[in-house]
């Protein structure tokens, strides 16, 4: 583990500024208004955790950074490019820049774990076969999974198949990955070896915005905490202080009821 | 009883005139294959107009809708005939279409083709929709995520398990197609049915038509028989992803 090479994004140039920053984003599906204005910032090689009850809008709230669902006002910048507004190109820089795992993995079935991991690069970044092939083989060994290339995944774990989605997104050499939820789908035994990939990922610098409800994991990783309720952020803090000491009600009622058990 | 043996299993019948009749079956296999592979090609691509997003594609949807709407309302025997009748005189028609004789079969025999493909694309359509609808959303997302464009997303991640879902419905849609093949004995292409009218007119004896519904059937209850297989393999295959 410990000869893994350095990822890519410590060679990018730190450039200005946060990697990412949301100024007063709002989304609405019909008459529902799933985000009322949310303000975020976050640092390049930061990890922020994003955590609150279900329905607070926290996956939108990913899915609209990386433009899967656009949203209706307010301004998203990553790495100080304004992504929001007109343009069909911002969609394409978008996304060659963030990479996203799922809560239900979403790994394609009629492809084996290699060729789900060479897939994009070979047809979105034109690599050659044998590049895309040899980063493949790399990523899914970084995830530690190097013996299975050519496994489809129905007859992958559940913490498998995560993993493998965690290779196929890094495929692409993002510079900021979002998880959403991608714990909440796995048995109780499958979480810690998927964590475990994502702590590494952290350790060597990824900047990473992780919807989740590990909050032991929060607590560790982050650097930052997001606690949002109703579509709103209610609270933003040092890990370790928002989670041990909140100063809001709502936090506190929150953590009191996911901390409990 | 010794007469409906005779009016139906007429054995020296049906060996005098095994050829012809094998002649006809094996035309109606060449129209069953060449028509079903367009019809798939074709039904591909109208569920895909049918199923593009957005406003800009908003009249070619309508317009595949209404195509397989019609197509799907009349008889196949009426889209024959039209053609037939008067597709030659049709004089805008480039010649290769209005007089097609690729292969070196007969006019008749692609005007049976395209009456065929025509009014099977529209099925095929609906049966390829109903695969696209299977494919979870998030297949869409993961794909779009990694940066792919609607287009590469459909053609890589898709449209390829869309049509692994129906492959079972899409055989059985070239069962009927099969059968269907006989409606162009109407524009006097001998195919296996009109071989076996004939002989039955020549020898007020039917032996002929049970010698050809034999052939469709050695032909037919095989595939049949591989659909249930097929979709007994599917349901064996769903019930052991489903949990987690």
């Amino acid at each position: 583990m410990e000869t893994r090479s350095q990822p890519e994004q410590t060679s990018v140039p730190a450039g200005e500024g946060p990697m990412l920053h949301l100024d007063g984003v709002h989304k609405s599906f019909g008459d529902l208004h799933v985000l009322r204005g949310i303000d975020m910032s976050v640092d390049r090689g930061n990890v922020v955790c994003v955590i609150g009850p279900s329905g607070s809008g926290k996956s939108t709230l990913l899915r609209c950074i990386n433009m899967l669902e656009p949203p209706e006002a307010g301004r998203i910048f990553l790495e100080g490019k304004e992504i929001t507004g007109a343009g069909k190109g911002n969609v394409d820089y978008v996304r060659r820049r963030v990479g996203m795992v799922f809560q239900q993995f979403n790994l394609f079935p009629h492809m084996t774990a290699g060729r789900n991991v060479s897939i994009a690069q070979r047809k979105v970044l034109d690599r050659p076969k044998e590049e895309a092939d040899a980063k493949s083989r790399a990523l899914l060994e970084r995830v530690g999974l190097q013996d299975k290339l050519f496994e489809y995944p129905d007859r992958l774990s559940g913490g498998q198949q995560q993993r493998v989605a965690i290779a196929r997104a890094l495929a692409m050499d993002p510079h900021v990955m979002l998880f959403d939820e991608v714990t909440s789908a796995l048995d109780p035994e499958l979480v810690k070896e998927v964590l475990d990939v994502m702590r590494e990922l952290a350790s060597e610098g990824m900047t990473m915005v992780v919807v989740t409800h590990e909050m032991g994991f929060a607590r560790d990783v982050a650097d930052r905490v997001v606690f949002m309720d109703d579509g709103a952020v209610v609270e933003t803090g040092d890990a370790r202080q928002l989670i041990d000491n909140p100063r809001e009600e709502r936090t506190k009622r929150f953590l009191g009821l996911v901390l409990e058990h | 009883m010794d007469v409906f043996f005779e009016q139906y299993f007429d054995l020296d019948i049906m060996r005098d005139n095994f050829g012809y009749v094998l002649d006809g079956f094996w035309l109606t296999v060449q129209l069953a294959l060449v028509s079903g592979v367009l019809s798939m090609i074709w039904g591909l691509v109208l569920a895909l107009v049918r199923a593009a997003p957005g406003r800009a594609m908003l009249p070619l949807r309508g317009l595949a809708i209404t195509y397989i709407d019609v197509l799907r309302g009349i008889p196949l025997l009426l889209v024959i005939l039209l053609i037939d009748g008067s597709l030659p005189v049709l004089d805008f028609v480039p010649m290769w279409l209005r007089a097609p004789d690729f292969l070196g079969k007969p006019e008749i025999f692609w005007y049976g083709v395209m009456a065929i493909s025509l009014t099977y694309g529209a099925y095929y359509a609906e049966v390829y929709r109903a695969g696209l609808d299977a494919v979870p959303y998030g297949q869409m997302e993961a794909a779009r995520s990694l940066g792919m464009s609607y287009p590469k997303a459909m053609r890589y991640v898709i449209v390829p398990q869309a049509i692994g879902k129906v492959i079972p419905p899409m055989l059985n849609d070239f069962i009927a197609l099969m059968k269907d093949t006989s409606l162009v004995g109407a524009i006097a292409l001998v195919e296996v049915v009109k071989a076996g009218r004939e002989i039955q007119a020549e020898n007020f004896n039917s032996s002929a038509l049970t010698l050809g519904a034999i052939m469709f059937i050695v032909v037919t209850i095989p595939m049949a028989r591989l659909v249930d297989r097929l979709i007994a393999r599917q349901q064996l295959a769903m019930r052991q992803v489903a949990p987690q």
